[in-house]
């Protein structure tokens, strides 16, 4: 496809005035040097004063000179364990500490402190990846906000655990003869170590009542399941063997239920495979999500009409109902029901709707395609999410009636994410929070007990049924905090004091293992996994998709909706204090550190509404003010905002990460019984008088120019021509140097596969964990000095029309501008719009747009554009391909990030690390033990950059020597590579012929990016195929 | 005439020796003690206090020369380096003496600039434990290895954990040259550990203190280096970079860690390609090319990304 149809952002695409200006500098803002220089005494310097300033340099030198160098002090252990080796990383395999349902990952530590989570690729159920929160979540270890130990009423007091215990036993053993119940409000949690505890807790205290709590309901599909199957579960999907994938508003890449799996499954059928063949994926939705953006076929619908939808792809799977269903624009419910039927058992339907009667249905079709068996297991089902809000609204009621006397939260932060909480809390007079930063609800406990972190502690837990995850402790507790099953059983009655240095917690958790799993604790310990699956059987249906058909066309659409939405970084909001996830820029809106109500073009323009405007926009749940994101792709008359912001923290919580966004969970729609996360019926009005918010956005950060840089085919063209897509004439490259020999040693490259790639971001954050590259803040951001080494670059462009769309908004005046089928380049739907009478349509283009993503870091260029230009050689290349960056060399010209055609180097343009101004727990003592060794920290005044990660290369090569044998360079790879869910970056050395890398560099789809320009990247990537039938992507050359 | 002129030779001695005392390595250094402090406020007052006889001398001698109707005699100035800036040309002579000054501040600047940005080169703090490598390792031939564990196998070597000390000093208390009580610096090992020498036992429930060790070689963080990579796959003798270590009763920093230093080695030194599968290929070109050897450096160890990064 013609490279000048693509665009990052709204402003590219209009070439707004201020965008142009822009984008013309290196900087976005210059250097404030005119106003120096007016300064007229300033720029005249005499004599006097040079002699001045000279005599007074001299002297400070000397001055400066006399202070001593400082004392380093080498302390070693007194009795060093034997198995650790200073300098050398231990690997502990564990659990993800952002997913409370379990997942396994491997702890990297050195000398005693987790500096990196890496996937557990034994693992290979759960993909071997980790997502960009999952990674993040490390630095909630070495929060300073973290709790210290016992409290009570707020207070510390040198509160030891034995006198903790004694008094909340003593309030808890009140309330078995008060009449009153205690309440155990319990998260997502899916450890049998708790279970248990909670269970040996309950036999003491028989007035407890255990309420399953989770900010985001999914109880549509456990209620769905209760009513269709007989059993309250979510199942397992596997997408790994749906050849046919339609989900209706469920972004199942970046949210929903288990995203981080679900990449891995469903990018093993995007590559297309010898034959021609890979997965169909319709995604109809409102919001543009990371799944919509990665599906072949997006159709924008109302989610309000979810519901008819579903009863129309019924009815065109040759369901039993009389009712017609919806169908919005062009065919597109028809043509996934043909692929739906022709796909059979390997095809899967998912639903993002939390109404139980569109899970129902959802059920029923899946059921009559035969996907039970295949694609979905309801019988080693999912365990988490299975939380009911009846259960929680019961309690609310019950406790505002004030029949509970304790409430106990594990896990859980309910006081900020439902909005009833706080006034039923009140009415408790005992409430315990096991929290281990402090929180919304921690601030109105009147005991704290809290918790180990989840690195510090031991725990069993099964995120799916018969699949249990172990957590290990991988560092000594950092406070006085105990593990919550203790302080249940302490309270219970039970001895829980450490015993010769054994843990309680230790002890209890073989117990649990031996009880329920069995087995070898130290094996299961050691990988981390254990699997006791029972055999699959197809459950049988108690109910007719015909019945549900009826109840589901009376559902009527609603004029205007919200919808709430979970962002990939942040998702629920549980872990708001990482500042990495704020960081890491929205796959899709490019958007950091802000929540705000994403619109459609069309809408935008009918208000007269502008990005950054704030409004006010109200539902019959409530209003908040926010300001507006247009959204490309997003649906007509739906808005979006991302729960998980506006975090309430206490007052005397340090770091910058308080007031960012609003929280918009009291908007969530409860009055039909149950949450609903689309609210109909919703008013917009501009605030008045409101500043112009300006987004912390890396959008439009770094514009393409109109260049070739992504290059995509359709199946159709693919299937033809292996090498649809590329260039047709390579450009004839003439070098101004003497070629390099490269074949010898190690020659180090990356391939990045498009069709993989879903631009989820854990690479950015697993990068920037790695090596050490600071966190920023929104203010930088905003002008454009996000240090990220590596960016996804998030482009769109504009579908070519159908038939139906060409007689909606292409047409006008009598005149029809485009082709059906035909290219729509950027300008032809400008001259299409420009010319459109009807204000009613004039923008619906903006609804149907495509998304590639592209990964971006320094290519490692042979010919390196940025060495010849560094006047200090700062910046050179090795003979094993690397360009190399000598930031002790680096004076900060920063000539080579003017002269570098990808932009992908980053300036330092402060200490970020010993400067009070960003306070991202990496200016503080505890925050700096993430630091990765081995990497320096850089200081302010350089330039750094991707490294392939170097001191990995480096790492490896010595343990090859020193083991004496040649190096498998398919045994180690990059941060970026290794945490891809969905494999798409491949790293290694092309010189071994038998490395994946070298065969993937002679994959027919590989280009390079900017390739005429004759710098010979060592990054390669592949044209991104996708499954549509179109034959109109030309190359424009 | 006289005191004055000795005063001012020897203050100036003084000045002089102890700025120089710094590259003496075995004498013990500045950093730990204040002589260094002391000399210097010790030669201002000595300065002081011969400028000030020299003016009381100078003004008894005018008075005394008034009392007694005499001729003035011409100051030291007048009569010594008057004549001599006299005869040159007044211009030259005012920068020659500025330019020595500046020459002194700068070469003081310079020193500690140096020591500044970590090249302190002779640099020997005393220790928490006045441990003698000349016995350990010299007198009794003990493998560098057995204390330096980590040296194969991690970048540090490691300075060992009390525990590899109590190994032999469970038993070897060096008494016969107390008195038969344990040797003071052994019995700084026990009171860290918690061991009780007299019983030959550990005590149950001690609160042990790490030994606080002074780090003699500080690479800057900018730089990587790993012990194993040169021990094990270069073969480098320990005392190749730290010296006659089996010499040092205290030990100093013997290389001055600087890159050129690195860089020269890297530049000379060969690489064992014969005997290692990993630089099989390397080897064969080598053959190829009809060399005897190569060296680190034409294997790409002057390459910027093999220690900075």
């Amino acid at each position: 496809m013609s490279s000048n149809n693509y665009w990052k952002g709204l402003e590219e695409l209009d070439q707004t005035q201020e965008f142009v200006s822009s984008n013309a500098n290196e900087f976005s803002e210059g250097l404030p040097l005119e106003q120096v220089f007016s300064n007229e005494d300033s720029t005249r310097a005499n004599r006097r004063d040079f002699l001045k300033y000279f005599g007074f340099g001299l002297g400070a030198v000397t001055l400066a000179a006399c202070n001593k160098t400082p004392i380093k002090k080498a302390i070693p252990y007194v009795e060093k364990p034997d198995h650790v080796t200073p300098g050398v990383p231990l690997y502990y395999a564990s659990s993800s500490v952002s997913n409370l349902e379990g997942f396994p990952i491997l702890v990297k530590v050195r000398e005693g402190r987790p500096i990196k989570f890496e996937p557990n690729k034994e693992a290979t159920y759960f993909g071997g990846g980790l997502d960009g929160l999952g990674h993040s979540a490390l630095l909630s270890l070495y929060d300073t906000n973290r709790l210290k130990g016992a409290m009570i009423n707020g207070k510390r007091k040198a509160q030891d655990w034995i006198s903790f215990d004694k008094k909340v036993t003593s309030e808890l053993e009140k309330t078995l003869t008060s009449g009153k119940s205690i309440a155990i409000i319990r998260g997502g949690n899916t450890s049998i170590v708790l279970d248990e505890a909670i269970k040996e807790f309950s036999s003491k205290y028989n007035n407890t009542n255990v309420i399953s709590y989770n900010p985001i309901s999914y109880s549509g599909i456990t209620r769905a399941n209760k009513a269709s199957i007989g059993k309250a579960i979510i199942p397992a999907y596997n997408f790994n063997q749906a050849d046919v994938i339609v989900s209706f508003g469920a972004d199942f890449l970046g949210t929903w239920i288990s995203p981080i799996k679900f990449h891995t499954d469903y990018s093993k059928n995007r590559v297309p495979s010898e034959d021609g063949k890979m997965s169909k994926h319709y995604q109809f939705e409102s919001l543009m999500s990371l799944t919509g953006s990665n599906a072949d076929v997006r159709v924008p619908i109302k989610m309000s009409n979810v519901s008819q939808h579903l009863v129309a792809l019924f009815r065109e799977l040759g369901g039993n109902t009389p009712h017609q269903g919806m169908e919005v624009v062009g065919n597109n419910i028809k043509a996934a029901a043909v692929e739906l039927k022709a796909a059979g058992k390997r095809s899967l339907v998912v639903c993002g709707s939390n109404r139980q009667a569109d899970q129902m249905m959802v059920n029923a079709i899946n059921m009559m395609l035969g996907n039970y068996g295949t694609t979905i297991d309801t019988t080693n089902h999912f365990n988490g999410h299975l939380a009911d809000e009846n259960d929680y609204s019961a309690f609310i009621n019950d406790a505002k009636a004030g029949k509970y006397a304790a409430v106990i939260t594990i896990d859980a932060n309910p006081i900020y994410s439902n909005n009833q909480s706080k006034e039923a809390f009140a009415k408790i007079p005992v409430r315990i929070s096991t929290a281990i930063t402090a929180d919304e609800t921690t601030v109105g406990a009147t005991h704290i007990a809290t918790n180990l972190h989840p690195l510090e502690s031991w725990d069993i837990k099964q995120p799916y049924q018969g699949r249990f995850v172990f957590s290990q402790p991988t560092i000594s507790p950092v406070f006085d905090g105990r593990h919550v099953a203790s302080s249940l059983l302490s309270w219970a009655g039970t001895d829980v004091s450490d015993k010769k240095e054994v843990s309680h917690a230790y002890k209890y958790t073989k117990k649990v293992f031996t009880q329920i799993i069995g087995g070898d604790f130290n094996k299961a310990i050691e990988h981390g996994t254990v699997d006791q699956l029972q055999e699959s059987t197809i459950p049988s249906f108690n109910i007719t998709g015909g019945s549900i058909a009826d109840e589901l066309s009376k559902v009527k659409g609603s004029e205007t909706e919200l919808i709430l939405y979970q962002k990939v970084g942040i998702r629920d909001g549980a872990y708001g204090n990482t500042p990495w996830a704020h960081e890491m820029p929205d796959p899709v809106s490019k958007v950091t550190w802000d929540n705000y109500l994403s619109m459609s073009m069309p809408d935008a323009k009918a208000q007269n509404l502008n990005t950054g405007d704030v409004v006010l926009i109200k539902t019959n749940s409530g209003g908040i003010e926010l300001p507006v994101l247009i959204q490309p792709g997003q649906a007509k008359t739906t808005y979006g905002i991302a729960l998980g912001y506006g975090r309430e923290l206490p007052e005397d919580v340090k770091n910058d990460l308080k007031d960012l966004g609003k929280n918009a969970y009291p908007l969530v729609d409860t009055k039909n019984g149950y949450a609903n996360y689309f609210s109909g019926n919703v008013t917009i009005e501009k605030v008045a008088g409101a500043k112009l918010y300006e987004f912390g956005i890396t959008q439009t950060h770094y514009s393409i120019e109109g260049r070739d840089i992504i290059r995509e085919a359709s199946l159709d063209e693919y299937r033809k021509d292996p090498k649809a897509g590329s260039y047709v004439h390579k450009p004839k490259m003439i070098s101004l140097w003497d070629d390099y020999d490269y074949t010898k040693g190690h020659h180090w490259a990356m391939a990045i596969d498009l069709n993989s790639c879903t631009g989820c971001s854990a690479c950015i954050v697993s990068c920037s964990i790695e090596n050490n590259v600071p966190i920023v803040g929104r203010d930088e951001v905003r002008r454009r000095r996000e240090m990220h080494w590596l960016r996804i670059d998030r482009y769109y462009s504009f579908e070519a029309p159908s038939k139906k769309d060409l007689n909606l908004s292409i047409v006008h005046g009598g005149e029809q501008t485009v082709e059906e089928g035909e290219l729509m380049t950027k300008e032809k739907v400008m001259e299409a719009y420009s010319a459109d009478s009807d204000p009613e349509t004039a923008y619906d283009y903006y609804q149907n747009v495509r998304v590639a993503h592209q990964p971006m870091m320094c290519q490692h260029c042979d010919n390196a554009p940025c060495e010849t230009v560094c006047p200090v050689l700062a910046t050179t290349h090795s003979s094993e391909g690397l360009n190399q960056m000598t930031y002790n060399r680096c004076i900060g010209t920063k000539y080579c990030g003017n002269n570098c055609p990808y932009k992908v180097r980053r300036f330092n343009w402060f200490r970020y690390n010993e400067n009070e101004k960003f306070d991202y727990h990496f200016s503080n003592d505890l925050g700096k033990m993430v630091i990765n060794p081995d990497v320096t920290v850089r200081s302010r005044g350089v330039m750094e950059k991707c490294s392939l990660c170097v001191q990995r290369i480096q790492s490896a090569k010595l343990t090859a020597k020193r083991d004496n044998r040649k190096m498998n360079t398919d045994e180690f790879t990059t941060a970026c590579a290794q945490t891809c869910p969905s494999n798409a970056i491949v790293f290694g050395d092309l010189n071994d012929k038998n490395s994946e890398i070298a065969k993937l560099y002679k994959n027919d789809r590989s280009y390079h990016v900017l390739e005429e320009l004759g710098v010979k990247p060592s990054v390669q990537y592949m044209t991104k195929i996708r499954n549509i039938n179109e034959t109109n992507n030309q190359p424009a050359h | 005439m006289n005191i004055p002129k000795t005063q001012i030779v020897l203050s100036t001695l003084f000045v002089l020796l102890s700025t120089t005392s710094y590259s003496n390595n075995n004498m013990s250094s500045f950093y730990s003690e204040s002589t260094f402090l002391a000399l210097i406020i010790l030669s201002i007052v000595l300065i002081a206090i011969s400028v000030l006889l020299y003016g009381i001398k100078r003004h008894l001698t005018v008075l005394n020369n008034e009392k007694n109707k005499q001729e003035a005699e011409p100051s030291l100035y007048e009569r010594k380096f008057r004549p001599i800036i006299e005869a040159w040309n007044p211009t030259v002579a005012t920068l020659i003496i500025a330019g020595a000054v500046m020459l002194f501040l700068g070469a003081f600047g310079y020193k500690f600039g140096m020591e500044e940005v970590g090249v302190q080169q002779g640099y020997a703090p005393t220790q928490p434990i006045n441990f003698s490598h000349k016995i350990h390792a010299g007198q009794y031939e003990m493998d560098c290895k057995y204390c330096h564990s980590t040296v194969e196998k991690s970048k540090s070597a490691s300075i060992p954990s009390l525990n590899t000390c109590m190994n032999c000093h469970k038993y070897v208390k060096a008494s016969e040259k107390y008195n038969g009580k344990t040797s003071p610096e052994i019995q700084k090992i026990y009171n860290a550990i918690g061991y009780d020498g007299d019983n030959m036992e550990y005590i149950e429930g001690y609160e042990q203190k790490p030994i606080e060790w002074v780090r003699i070689h500080n690479l800057p963080d900018l730089s990587y280096f790993n012990h194993s990579q040169h021990v094990v796959v270069g073969k480098v003798e320990c005392q190749t970079c730290h010296g006659p270590i089996q010499e040092m009763d205290k030990v100093y920093q013997f290389s001055n860690l600087q890159m050129g230093w690195c860089i020269d080695c890297h530049r000379e030194r060969g690489i064992d390609s014969e005997n290692n599968d990993y630089y099989e290929e390397a080897h064969k070109n080598m053959l190829a090319e009809g060399k005897d050897y190569i060296t680190v450096a034409e294997n790409g160890g002057l390459e910027c990304s093999k220690c900075h990064y």
